[in-house]
């Protein structure tokens, strides 16, 4: 078995960060049009709900998107300050049990 | 100037026919690739078909038969890969067909991991990542995922809806340090500070340190549930988790 160069394959390493951040920097743009579950044939590959996927299909497939290129589909992410901040009570109540907890 | 029917593989060549629209980018790929041994042709093509299993079985092959790594790595993957950024970038693949490509490479790369070793060049470090219980949104996760096996860690991925017993388990048989949490939901956001707490309740807290990021996830929640650090995208991935391991071998001294 031939030995690695760790220079020689450092180089690669960074050759291959360079081409996987330009895709994520991409991607990054591309979702504020697209969603990034859709694949090249229109089919959604999330593993949730979404009521932009179109039923019926065949057995085992992948179901459509029935969702139109252009929208940003990131309003139906849940991430309104109302939501927020009742996550952040969440937290903090759950700190305050552990405190207590702790304390005890 | 090679010309394009020096390339064997007609997968490849179909695939600079039909995507590469730039001449300045055919012309470098047809270059490249009527120099490439056939066999790494044969990988790249199925790389860029998002076909891991075959990258698999063909990067062994290729290694087997004396190929040496750097060159499986130049010819075979990271070639292949290119014109999979490009296909990306003109709209003819998307994310989802890029994660599969990703994991294509994942796939080859796994079999330099042992000449690496053997040539005592270890890997980064080890991370675990998943995204928390009750969430099933898993593109950023996968796509820091992307990052970080490219860097050079090695990486476990725990998928969806991941408890914290989970990430205890993923931990203990990787010997991780560094756990990625990821989150779209301010619903399931809480989950990162309770997978955290359950840290603390095993006494494995000071063991590991937490990334969080997510849409809704911001520097100060990442505080406040008492993550080490946050990243706003999978770019700033990479660097959080070496600063965190760094920090790590700080600490231990």
């Amino acid at each position: 078995m031939n030995k690695i160069d760790r220079a020689e394959y450092q180089k690669r390493l960074d050759r291959i960060t360079e081409m996987f951040a330009g895709m994520v920097k991409y991607a990054d743009e591309l979702s504020v049009k697209r969603c990034p579950y859709k694949n090249r044939f229109s089919e959604c590959t999330a593993q949730f709900r979404c009521r932009n996927q179109q039923e019926p299909r065949p057995e085992g497939e992948l179901l459509t998107c029935g969702l139109e290129d252009g929208l940003d589909y990131r309003s139906a992410w849940e991430s309104n300050p109302e939501a927020l901040e009742k996550a952040k009570t969440k937290i903090r109540a759950h700190k305050k049990v552990r405190r207590k907890k702790s304390d005890d | 100037m090679a010309e394009l029917s020096e390339i064997q593989n007609e997968f490849i060549r179909n695939e600079i026919e039909e995507f590469l629209e730039r001449e300045d980018e055919r012309e470098r790929n047809i270059n490249l690739f009527a120099r490439v041994n056939p066999k790494l042709q044969d990988i790249s093509a199925a790389l860029i078909d998002g076909a891991h299993h075959v990258v698999d079985e063909m990067t062994r092959e290729a290694l087997d038969s004396g190929i040496e790594a750097l060159e499986v790595m130049d010819d075979g993957l990271i070639l292949g890969m290119g014109i999979v950024g490009i296909k990306f970038r003109e709209n003819f693949i998307f994310v989802p067909e890029v994660l599969a490509c990703a994991r294509a490479m994942k796939a080859g790369m796994k079999h330099i991991e042992p000449i690496l070793s053997a040539s005592g060049i270890e890997p980064i470090g080890t991370v675990i990542m998943g995204t928390v219980k009750g969430d099933l949104h898993d593109i950023g996760k996968n796509l820091c995922i992307m990052m970080l096996g490219g860097a050079g860690f090695v990486v476990h991925d725990l998928g969806v809806d991941t408890s914290e017993g989970e990430f205890m388990d993923a931990v203990e048989e990787h010997g991780a340090k560094v756990i990625g949490m990821s989150a779209l939901l301010t619903t399931t956001m809480p989950n990162m500070g309770k997978t955290i707490e359950a840290f603390i309740d095993a006494d494995l807290r000071e063991d590991v340190k937490f990334m969080v990021g997510g849409a809704p996830v911001t520097q100060e929640f990442a505080d406040d549930m008492g993550a080490d650090g946050y990243g706003k995208d999978a770019l700033e991935c990479v660097d959080l988790a070496k600063r965190l391991l760094k920090e790590l071998k700080e600490e231990a001294q």
